[in-house]
């Protein structure tokens, strides 16, 4: 097998959420003495995206994405044993996401996180209804590098313009990225409330967030 | 270059030329016909569109002949919540409520519903909604139905007694995910058919099932055997009214009649509202706050014409805040309702607002 061939065929495995022919081809392509972080980037990591499509287009769903990020990540650990350890287990980034206070709307905030870890970052996720101050707590307490907030109704969407205070006047704004999403939000609200940006759904969130920490 | 006034999808006026508005309208028929795999919008839909937007007055409205029943969902609230649920903060009794739409707003049909506007928790207060609804059965002449939400979400942790696929999906527990969700199917459809046997004792004329498939395709299961049991053993009317243009998949191996749920746009959800007997429909097509109305609009109406071709029974669409191309405004303004309403009735060619 050539490794374009190889590569076909990872994208595929992780496409039909087959764990068990992701890891064993895996394991074919490290007996080749072939580059693992190819494998990751242009094999396994195409699946994914291909599968972002599909969920996006509403021709496969939640579970299906969970059981292909597991495949995923069996692969990775196969491909791992030959990786630098200075390359080995590394995330993108450290992102808390959360609810914000009053709205209990968790389903998209849920496939985001899911989307997030799936693409290789660390994902804090707070829940629903999720206090000011917890969001601020978290952070700090994490060192994340991205914060982001979700806001299903007009009346809750004020918590991220709070929040974008509260992570002022503690003193870590600066240092950090904030997203905000959720039915009601638009770009233009990001703008107003001075959140670095506003991700439409959990494909636009693993877009934008890939641009800035890649 | 005249500009005309529209808004943004979250409500913001902005000025548009023709030839943005036409460019708007092409790429909204398109996204839904994409993603639906259906008809995009007809040269001659799209220049009716162009007109309905480029009308220089403030509201639009159908020529004599070609109105359409309107209703309210909830509406008996929405006089008296405040602004935080789009109300206008008018202190009246739901009773009272009703009465106004009728009498004074010109509604064909109304709605009793509770301030929760869920199955589960009108349950333990079904005797007290049972009066209320006898009570505003009396006082009114047009058709009355009680109105509710399947509300799925009830049924998993923290409110409810099962797990939450929200927290059991992104920790891997699969199985455990759909154990959960197909108890909250056996859950809900026991619950919303106790409630509505009760209030058909009381003579309600009909049953709205507002916002089905909130909850993903456990949620669309729930009802559709819901209203099977319900047209089986009542002489309600039913309205089955949805959650969005698409149902979401949290279950994704959930079927109806050998149909899989997950997935469904309008035009297939409509088949199987029918197959199970529901008299209504009510389809939503969301709004995306980020892009223009023109967008918004002509995507709505895409997908709403492709259910009404599909449909035997009547369709009513939801219009109103972020649904059928109006903005994402705590009250929509008239100009926006105005406007995607005609589109809905002179493109679409629905039968109920």
């Amino acid at each position: 097998m050539d490794k374009a061939e190889f590569m076909e065929k990872a994208a595929q495995h992780i496409i039909d959420a087959n764990e068990q022919a992701a890891v064993k081809l895996a394991q074919e392509y490290l007996d080749e003495g072939l580059d693992p972080v190819e494998m990751i980037e242009k094999g396994l990591s195409e699946g994914i995206r291909k599968l972002g499509d599909l969920f996006d287009r509403g021709e496969v769903f939640l579970p299906h994405l969970i059981i292909a990020s597991e495949a995923m990540t069996a692969a990775v650990k196969v491909l791992e044993q030959a990786m630098p350890a200075d390359q080995v287990g590394k995330k993108l980034a450290k992102v808390v996401i959360g609810t914000v206070e009053g709205d209990v709307h968790d389903i998209g905030k849920g496939i985001v996180a899911t989307m997030l870890r799936v693409y290789g970052f660390e994902v804090i996720d707070l829940g629903r209804d999720v206090p000011i101050a917890t969001f601020v707590e978290k952070a700090k307490e994490a060192d994340a590098d991205v914060v982001g907030s979700s806001a299903l109704m007009t009346t809750t969407q004020v918590g991220q313009k709070a929040l974008e205070q509260a992570l002022k006047d503690a003193g870590i704004r600066d240092k950090l990225t904030t997203m905000v999403g959720g039915a009601a939000t638009t770009e233009h609200w990001a703008a107003k409330i001075g959140a670095t940006f506003w991700a439409e759904n959990a494909g636009d969130t693993v877009m934008k967030l890939k641009e800035i920490f890649s | 270059m005249a500009k005309y006034l529209t808004r943004r999808g979250d409500g913001a006026l902005i000025e548009m030329t023709s030839e943005e508005i036409m460019s708007d309208l092409e790429a909204g028929t398109a996204d839904a016909a994409d993603k639906g795999k259906i008809a995009p919008l007809s040269k001659d839909d799209l220049d009716i569109l162009l007109d309905i937007f480029t009308n220089p007055t403030r509201f639009v409205s159908v020529e004599p002949g070609n109105e359409v029943v309107v209703t309210h969902d909830i509406g008996t609230l929405r006089v008296m919540g405040d602004q935080g649920n789009s109300g206008v903060g008018i202190p009246l009794s739901r009773v009272q409520g009703i009465q106004v739409h009728e009498r004074a707003f010109c509604a064909d049909t109304m709605e009793l519903g509770h301030i929760d506007y869920s199955f589960k928790p009108v349950k333990p207060v079904i005797a007290m909604e049972q009066q209320e609804m006898e009570n505003a059965l009396l006082v009114t002449i047009l058709p009355l139905f009680y109105g509710a939400m399947p509300n799925l979400g009830l049924y998993y942790s923290p409110d409810g007694p099962f797990g939450n696929p929200s927290d059991l999906l992104p920790a891997g527990k699969i199985q455990e995910s759909y154990e959960a969700q197909e108890g909250a199917v056996e859950h809900a459809i026991r619950d919303m058919v106790y409630v509505c046997e009760r209030l058909a004792e009381v003579g309600c004329d009909g049953i709205n099932f507002d916002t089905t498939g909130a909850a993903g395709d456990t949620d669309f299961k729930a009802t559709l055997h819901a209203v099977e049991h319900l047209k089986k053993n009542t002489d309600m009317c039913i309205e089955v009214g949805m959650a969005g243009e698409f149902v979401l998949g949290m279950h994704g191996g959930l079927e109806y009649e050998g149909q899989q749920l997950a997935g469904l746009y309008c035009h297939d959800q409509v088949k199987l509202v029918e197959q199970a007997g529901a008299d209504i429909f009510g389809p939503v097509v969301n709004t995306k706050p980020s892009k223009n109305m023109p967008w918004n609009v002509a995507r709505a109406v895409t997908f709403v014409k492709a259910c009404v071709e599909a449909s035997n029974i009547p369709i009513h669409v939801n219009m109103g805040m972020g649904v059928g191309g109006s903005p994402i405004f705590e009250t929509p303004p008239i100009d926006s309702v105005s406007r995607a309403s005609k589109a809905m009735v002179e493109i679409a060619k629905v039968d109920g607002l």
